[in-house]
């Protein structure tokens, strides 16, 4: 099913928690350097499939396909291992060790050592990926900062860069802006965007903020509960009237 | 190697082995420095589950106990080669422990502490009820192990100096773990075990690994024991010896590697010193404890800092 530049593949996808269908039948497509937004009212899903792609849950039904193969039932950890990451709408830090630490820990992930024998008595110099992400993202100055000592915003950019240590080909950000104020909100989606840009990475992001994604995706889908009603352009998606129903009158539940 | 022994750890190490030059230096106090020295590195190869992976083993009394069997059974069947009960200790606490370390880590949480407890349990109970290696009475007198062929460690100071290399060697051990991609992670895991796995660590392998290296440590720590006791008893698995060594990992200061050497020594020094005079020792050490955990929750290691000696590093 690899379709050209197709990287990921979510393929009738279903997970129920008991009776409730958390997700029905959703299929999406994202290609390669696209910026692929998921966006819905609190409670459509959204987190669950991140979840399930990023192998936290096991769908129901359906497939997964992260570049040419089926990941569907792996654990986290080897997904990550073929190149997908994700950050956590609640932030997810190692709170208790220097932001510096927090990112080399990600980034010694991918080092030659890593999972080998070696790696009890080596230390790889990650550096070299660690610091510039700091750079990148504003942190350097506070690299020997424990990260439970950040700011909120600051917490939500080490999330980013603790993802990106690990050098993935997708990734997968969980309302990436939650907790900002509008003008946190606008700088970080510019930042996230030139990075993802320059890295010439894949991102599928979450959000529940339309107003956040239409300037920086490529493509649009909507969740409403558990279901799939749009995907497109974010022009398209601006005028389309199921997704302005679900966002504005579609309170009829 | 500076990364694993700085000149303060040289100068400590220096200082252990120039102990028996004391003047007061009895066999009895250099049995009791023998003692102080062991625990003492028991408890450091403990910290590595709890102050840096963040799992407590209710169980390690059965790593020590059976080390000191392994030693114990050999010597008394003539088998007097150090080398040969260290090995036999590594299979025997090593086979155990392979299975102790992949039940006890695949669940999370509580489980870890508790299924260390039921195995150590179940090891004590098959000691002390089955008269396989003596029950209740254990192996009681073995020779002294030697060297080489000839060399018996049979002196407590030559049983000293024995411990004095064994503490160097798993500090060097240690510190190199903690300090090493390995010992990043198992601190990754006890901040936050759930992104650990999202950035492609396999955390149960991690666990298993590092228990695996506390255990034989601690086993071969307890190989050594009968060489200085000439026995090797069930009481030596009992639970409450487990929760000693947790205790003198919280009196010396979790997550520090040098805090538990320090913490164990204190513990069977005040042990000794307050048992001369009173039947009811624990109490004291009981009071010892609360009064370390309310007003210093670092150990001695964080006193230490707290009155502005120089800084200590927690973690790697």
């Amino acid at each position: 099913m690899a379709h050209d530049g197709v990287v990921l593949e979510v393929d009738g996808v279903s997970r129920h928690f008991g009776a409730l269908a958390a997700l029905t039948r959703v299929s999406l497509a994202v290609t390669a350097g696209q910026v692929f937004s998921v966006i819905g009212p609190n409670g459509a899903g959204k987190s669950t499939l991140f979840n399930v792609i990023a192998g936290l849950h096991e769908p129901t039904a359906g497939r997964v396909v992260f570049r040419g193969e089926v990941i569907t039932g792996l654990p986290p950890e080897q997904i990550n291992r073929r190149g997908l990451a994700k950050t956590f709408q609640i932030t997810n830090l190692f709170p208790e060790i220097s932001v510096l630490d927090n990112v080399r820990v990600a980034a010694q992930s991918r080092a030659p050592e890593s999972g080998r024998p070696a790696s009890l008595w080596r230390r790889p110099d990650v550096d070299g990926v660690a610091l510039p992400l700091l750079e990148a993202f504003g942190l350097a100055g506070r690299r020997d900062e424990l990260a439970e000592n950040l700011s909120h915003g600051e917490q939500r950019y080490l999330e980013v860069c603790v993802a990106l240590a690990t050098a993935p080909t997708l990734l997968l950000l969980d309302e990436p802006t939650a907790g900002m104020t509008p003008g946190e909100t606008r700088d970080a989606t510019a930042l996230i965007r030139a990075i993802a840009l320059e890295r010439q990475l894949t991102v599928l992001l979450i959000e529940h903020d339309m107003s956040v994604v239409m300037g920086i995706s490529d493509r649009v889908a909507v969740l409403h509960f558990g279901e799939k009603i749009a995907e497109g352009t974010p022009e398209q998606i601006r005028h389309d009237p199921a997704v302005i129903d679900a966002y504005l009158g579609g309170a009829d539940d | 190697m500076s990364r694993a022994l700085g000149w303060r750890a040289l100068l400590a190490f220096a200082a252990l082995a120039a102990v028996p030059l004391l003047p007061f230096m009895s066999k009895f106090y250099l049995l009791l420095a023998f003692d102080a020295l062991l625990f003492g590195a028991v408890a450091m190869s403990l910290d590595l589950l709890m102050g840096y992976t963040g799992l407590v083993s209710f169980g390690h009394a059965a790593f020590f106990g059976l080390g000191a069997y392994a030693t114990a059974a050999l010597l008394e069947r003539g088998v007097t080669s150090l080398w040969a009960c260290l090995g036999l200790a590594v299979v025997v606490v090593g086979l155990y422990a392979l299975a102790v370390s992949y039940f006890s880590t695949v669940r999370r949480g509580i489980y870890f502490a508790l299924l260390t407890l039921i195995f150590a349990e179940v090891v004590f109970t098959f000691f002390r009820y089955t008269q396989t290696f003596g029950g209740s009475d254990g192996i009681q007198g073995v020779p002294p192990p030697e060297l080489v062929p000839g060399i018996a460690i049979d002196s407590p100071l030559r049983n000293y100096y024995l411990v004095v290399v064994f503490l160097l060697l798993a500090y060097v051990t240690c510190r190199v773990v903690v300090t090493s991609h390995f010992g990043r992670v198992l601190v990754a895991i006890r901040e936050n075990e759930d992104r650990a796995r999202f950035l492609g660590y396999n955390v149960q392998r991690y666990k298993m690994a590092v228990c695996m290296i506390s255990a034989l440590l601690t086993g071969l720590g307890g190989a050594l024991y009968p060489g200085r006791s000439a026995f090797a008893t069930p009481d030596l698995m009992l639970w409450t010896v487990s929760g000693e060594l947790i205790i003198m990992v919280m009196i010396g200061g979790i997550g520090t590697l040098t805090g538990p050497i320090l913490g164990g020594a204190f513990f069977i020094l005040l042990q000794e010193k307050v048992s001369s005079y009173v039947d009811w020792y624990f109490i004291v050490i009981g009071l010892v404890l609360v009064f370390i955990v309310l007003f210093m929750p670092k150990g001695l290691l964080g006193f230490r800092k707290m009155l502005g000696f120089g800084q200590w590093r927690t973690t790697a």
